[in-house]
């Protein structure tokens, strides 16, 4: 199975402060994702879980432990070769502030290949625009899309250099139900119509409810996990919400 | 793409740079077109003549413009028979001019040179009308407007003198008969070789090499430059120290202000940066980046700036000559060489500006995309903090180094030093420094019962950027505005009021359209002029001398004698030498000194005495400096009782308005200078504080939104923005005069220390609120301006 492993974390410990007064944001944490899956992370505010997407995604370093991504230990890397790394194999779809408000649509899909050195097609670019269902406003700016289009055209972004995975923070975090649901079903299409990995972190257990796999985080450890040794079945939204229930409760 | 997608989209935030790259760099190629231009002209009065023969010219120390020794009529004579005696040379002729200023309707004329008849042909300037002057004749410039035949008084060195008009002629000055003129002219110090036609130049320069041997130098072509008159050349030199510092400042000045408007784009851009981090641009492409944006906007900026200096260059030319930075028929020519330099420069300037804030833009993280609110919190850079600690002290050293001074030169110096020093460490460490004085100075405001004044106060505490960035400029222009002119107007009335103290006089008599007064005049008047002129050593260098009479030196005042008495003055083969010559050459009483005068005869001197605080470096009997030097006019004449009227060129003023007077041209210079370089400051300042207004504008549209929301009216709104920034200017006001005044006022006391009197603190107040109050309305009005749009959007929502 170890072939089909796109990200592993192991022994991932991430420390913030200074000396005496560090705080453990992730504490030990070794998870994998495996290929062509939907895994979300949850947690209460403070558990880590946004610290454990950053250190994955290598956007951030771990204090101690081993993060590997398609096969390369990012501890191995420098900044560049990070940046490089991202570029060719990490997409990204965050919560808000996605595009470079000076491009268009399609110059926003087009900007990782463009910094890649590589070419971008237009075929390419408004295919991968058609797929999220914006072929018609390529041309248009941030400014003039809805919120919704603009996580649309994140999305397109993302998955334009065919990355082994997307990371994706809280996606639908400033969406309403209705678009969310036209999002997150599009990315559930995404894993099983291509086979592409994806790793989302949120609070939402009905966002939650369309991954495969849930991951939950409390105090900087992963305390739980859906399906898993207590629990095999499918991941509905009111067991993660009882489940999130019992984690917010704990006393910190 | 991403380069010009960013500019198209974000142009209000490349503005203030692309404004002062502008002007920056309009001023820039304006001032290098006109420093190419400003080289040394052959005068048109001798451009018709190829070849010349001029004295040999001693190297000289920039800014030194000391006359080179003439020739004695003798060698003058042998050296125009065999000047005259080459193949294809029409005549050899003496350039002999000499102070002429025809007076019509009672007043001087504007021109001031005479000439020898036969010097019209060096030109050549031809007669239009009448006939060669003959003794008692003279011919003049056309457009004087006077007919042959006509009588017409004219003021030589001697005194007026009436000619009757024998002829006018297509060019300036004054024509006298040449032996007539030889009489009242200056030594000879060139000869023109006026060709026959078709005769061969280069053959002729040869045979004139030839014939002058190591008695001249032979100048043809451009050469001739060197033939243009000290008084221009001098005029020149000024004028390239002005353009110069015009040129260096407006550079320095478009890196610092590019520089922060590049640095606070970035700052804006945080955000945009690690989203780009993120989705995979190298910390090196960021960088890249930034530098094309900002190389587009600047090589814009300098092309349309270098557009625009080669469009006003010809304008500049002539408001270069009439401020005197250059001499009458300077002309700014457009040349590819400048043009490019300036280019370059710009290009350079921008690169120089942006250097800091594309290292930063690279340090963004990738992290900073995913940030929640747009903060901005870090800290203030530990070089800047370095800087401005290392500027303060400084210039808190040199305040103590100028405290212990006994009041002398070097206190000017330490004064300025300690209050340049501070100002720029203030405007380093700002964002540290404003706050805390901003919290102090509006106090009073928050504790009113209005809520204008308390949002002003939090406005302007919270807003620490936008606070300091605006109040900087002030302080530094407020602060050297201050500085400067204040130390320009109190240096002057230290001087006069020493002279007022020293003059033993009751009245003055003073050159009223004249370069000077002539004997006529001085004497008439009842009194006698010293004159001030130049006597050659046997090596050519020059020597400055003062010909005058024990009186005229008693009254003058300020001369100490050492050894001897001034009463040597009145044989006249006796001369008083100053003390650093007598130190430099060894000389005693009864030592010789071999000169040689101004027309051309050498005499070996006497020393009678040492004298300390001369003016000069010999002080000889006025009889004797008259005898030899025909030309010298005196500059002033002391009047002991009640002054007879003096006659036209001079008028008699009491001692106070001399003393206020006496360096006024000098002065005026100065002071042109002195104003032009405030009026850039303030235009840069301008700049920067509407720059600031208008970038910060976005960052605060959702605060005026939520004033408009919870009750407050449009008005209140922009009343409270437009008060904010005038608490702010007036903040970086309070800034610069505190570090100005105390400099000012201690440099005061110095000068009243050295001088032993009275000095008056002179600050030149008009213009310092004149600059307040452009600072003022430019901040307030870009502010208001910058701000209306979100409050009408705020309305509307």
């Amino acid at each position: 199975m170890d072939h089909e492993e796109t990200v592993r974390l192991q022994m991932v410990r991430r420390l913030y402060g200074r000396a005496g007064h560090t705080v453990k944001a992730l504490d030990g944490v070794t998870a994998s994702f495996h290929a062509g899956t939907l895994t979300a992370i949850m947690g209460p505010s403070g558990s880590g879980k946004s610290t454990l997407l950053h250190c994955a995604a290598g956007l951030d370093r771990p204090t101690d432990g081993v993060v590997v991504i398609d096969g390369t230990d990012l501890g191995s890397l420098n900044e560049n070769g990070l940046t490089l790394l991202r570029r060719r194999r990490v997409g990204f779809v965050f919560q808000a502030f996605n595009l470079v408000s000076a491009l268009t649509a399609e110059q926003n899909v087009a900007l990782p290949l463009r910094l890649a050195g590589r070419a971008a097609p237009p075929s390419l670019v408004r295919a991968a625009l058609a797929e999220v269902g914006l072929a018609d406003r390529a041309g248009h700016r941030p400014s003039s899309l809805s919120g919704g289009e603009q996580q649309r055209v994140a999305i397109a972004r993302a998955l334009i250099t065919r990355p082994a995975v997307v990371f994706a923070d809280e996606p639908t975090g400033q969406l309403d139900t209705r678009v969310s649901h036209q999002i997150l079903g599009m990315l559930r299409g995404l894993v099983d119509d291509h086979g592409q990995t994806m790793i989302m972190v949120t609070h939402d257990p009905v966002t939650a409810s369309y991954a495969d796999r849930v991951l939950f985080l409390a105090d900087g450890r992963v305390v739980d996990e859906y399906p898993g040794d207590k629990y095999t079945g499918t991941v509905t939204a009111e067991l993660v919400a009882a489940r999130m229930a019992v984690l917010e409760a704990a006393p910190c | 793409m991403l380069t010009f997608a960013t500019l198209r989209e974000r142009w209000p935030s490349f503005a203030g740079g692309f404004v002062v790259l502008f002007l920056g760099m309009a001023m820039v190629s304006m001032s290098v077109l006109a420093l190419a231009s400003a080289g040394p002209r052959v005068p048109d009065r001798l451009a018709g003549t190829p070849v010349f023969v001029s004295v040999p010219m001693t190297a000289r120390a920039d800014g030194d413009f000391a006359p080179d020794r003439p020739w004695s009529p003798e060698t003058v004579t042998s050296l125009r028979e065999r000047l005259g005696a080459i193949p294809g040379v029409a005549h050899a002729v003496p350039d002999r001019t000499f102070y002429a200023q025809p007076v019509i309707g009672g007043r001087p004329v504007a021109g001031d040179r005479g000439y020898a008849w036969s010097a019209a042909m060096l030109a050549p300037y031809r007669l239009t009308a009448g006939t060669a002057p003959r003794e008692g004749e003279a011919a003049l410039d056309r457009s004087l407007g006077l007919a042959p035949g006509a009588r017409v008084s004219v003021l030589t060195v001697h005194g007026p003198v009436t000619y009757t008009v024998s002829g006018t002629v297509n060019g300036p000055g004054v024509y006298l008969n040449d032996a007539e003129a030889a009489r009242i002219s200056s030594g000879v110090r060139a000869i023109g070789l006026v060709t026959e036609p078709g005769a061969d130049i280069a053959a002729v320069a040869g045979a004139a090499r030839a014939a002058a041997g190591a008695t001249g130098v032979v100048r043809t072509g451009d050469g001739r430059s060197v033939l243009e008159t000290r008084e221009h050349e001098r005029t020149r030199w000024i004028g390239m120290q002005v353009l110069t510092a015009m040129a260096v400042l407006s550079a320095f000045v478009s890196i610092l202000v590019a520089g922060s408007t590049f640095a606070l784009g970035v700052a804006q851009r945080r955000r945009e940066f690690g989203l780009l981090r993120a989705v995979g641009a190298t910390p090196r492409q960021v960088r890249r980046m930034v530098y094309g944006e900002a190389l587009v906007v600047g090589v814009i900026a300098t092309a349309g700036g270098v557009a625009a200096g080669a469009a006003l260059g010809p304008v500049l030319g002539d408001v270069l000559i009439t401020a005197g930075f250059e001499p009458p028929g300077f002309a700014v020519r457009l040349s590819p060489p400048p043009l490019a330099g300036s280019f370059a420069m710009g290009v350079l300037v921008t690169l120089a500006g942006v250097w800091s804030a594309s290292r930063r833009a690279a340090r963004v993280s990738p992290l900073e995309a995913l940030r929640e609110a747009e903060v901005d919190d870090r800290p203030m850079p530990r070089v800047r903090w370095l800087a401005g600690a290392a500027c303060c002290l400084l210039g808190l050293a040199a305040a103590a180094g100028a405290g212990g001074s006994d009041g002398s030169d070097a206190f000017v110096t330490s004064g300025l030093v300690a209050a340049m020093g501070v100002i720029a460490g203030l405007a380093l460490l700002s964002p540290a420094v404003v706050p805390p004085v901003a919290r102090l100075v509006s106090w009073p405001l928050a504790r009113g019962r209005g809520a204008t004044g308390m949002l002003v106060r939090e406005n302007a505490l919270t807003a620490v950027r936008r606070t300091a960035a605006t109040a900087t400029p002030v302080l530094v222009t407020v602060g050297c505005a201050v500085l400067i002119t204040g130390m320009v107007q109190t240096t002057a009335a230290a001087f006069a009021q020493v002279r007022a103290t020293t003059i033993r006089a009751d009245a003055v008599i003073m050159p009223d359209g004249t370069p000077g007064l002539t004997d006529a005049v001085a004497s008439a008047a009842g009194a006698q002029a010293s004159l001030f002129t130049g006597l050659f050593e046997p090596d050519g260098g020059a020597l400055s001398a003062i010909g005058a009479t024990p009186e005229l030196l008693a009254r003058a005042g300020d001369v100490q004698v050492v050894s001897g008495t001034l009463d040597a003055l009145r044989s006249e083969d006796r001369v008083l030498v100053a003390d650093w010559l007598a130190d430099k050459r060894g000389l005693r009483p009864g030592s010789t000194l071999p000169v040689s005068f101004e027309d051309g005869t050498s005499a070996s001197l006497t020393v009678a005495g040492v004298v300390r605080e001369a003016d000069a470096d010999v002080m000889l009997s006025r009889r004797l400096l008259r005898a030899h030097d025909p030309v010298a006019l005196a500059d002033e004449a002391y009047v002991a009782g009640t002054p007879a009227p003096p006659g036209p060129g001079a008028r008699v003023v009491d001692i106070p308005t001399y003393s206020a007077e006496a360096d006024a041209q000098e002065d005026r210079l100065v002071w042109i200078a002195t104003v032009l370089l405030v009026v850039v400051s303030t235009a840069y300042a301008g700049v920067a504080i509407v720059n600031t207004m208008v970038m910060s504008a976005a960052g605060r549209v959702r605060d005026l939104a939520v004033l408009r929301l919870s009750g407050a009216t449009g008005r209140q709104v922009l009343g409270a923005v437009a008060a904010e920034s005038a608490l702010v200017v007036l903040l970086g006001t309070g800034l610069g005069l505190v570090v100005a005044l105390p400099a000012l006022l201690g440099m005061r006391r110095a000068f009243a220390t050295a001088m032993r009197a009275d000095v008056p603190l002179v600050v030149p107040w008009p213009l310092i609120l004149g600059v307040i109050a452009v600072c003022l309305a430019l901040a307030a009005g870009a502010a208001v301006l910058a701000a209306r749009p979100a409050v009408r959007g705020a309305a509307r929502s």
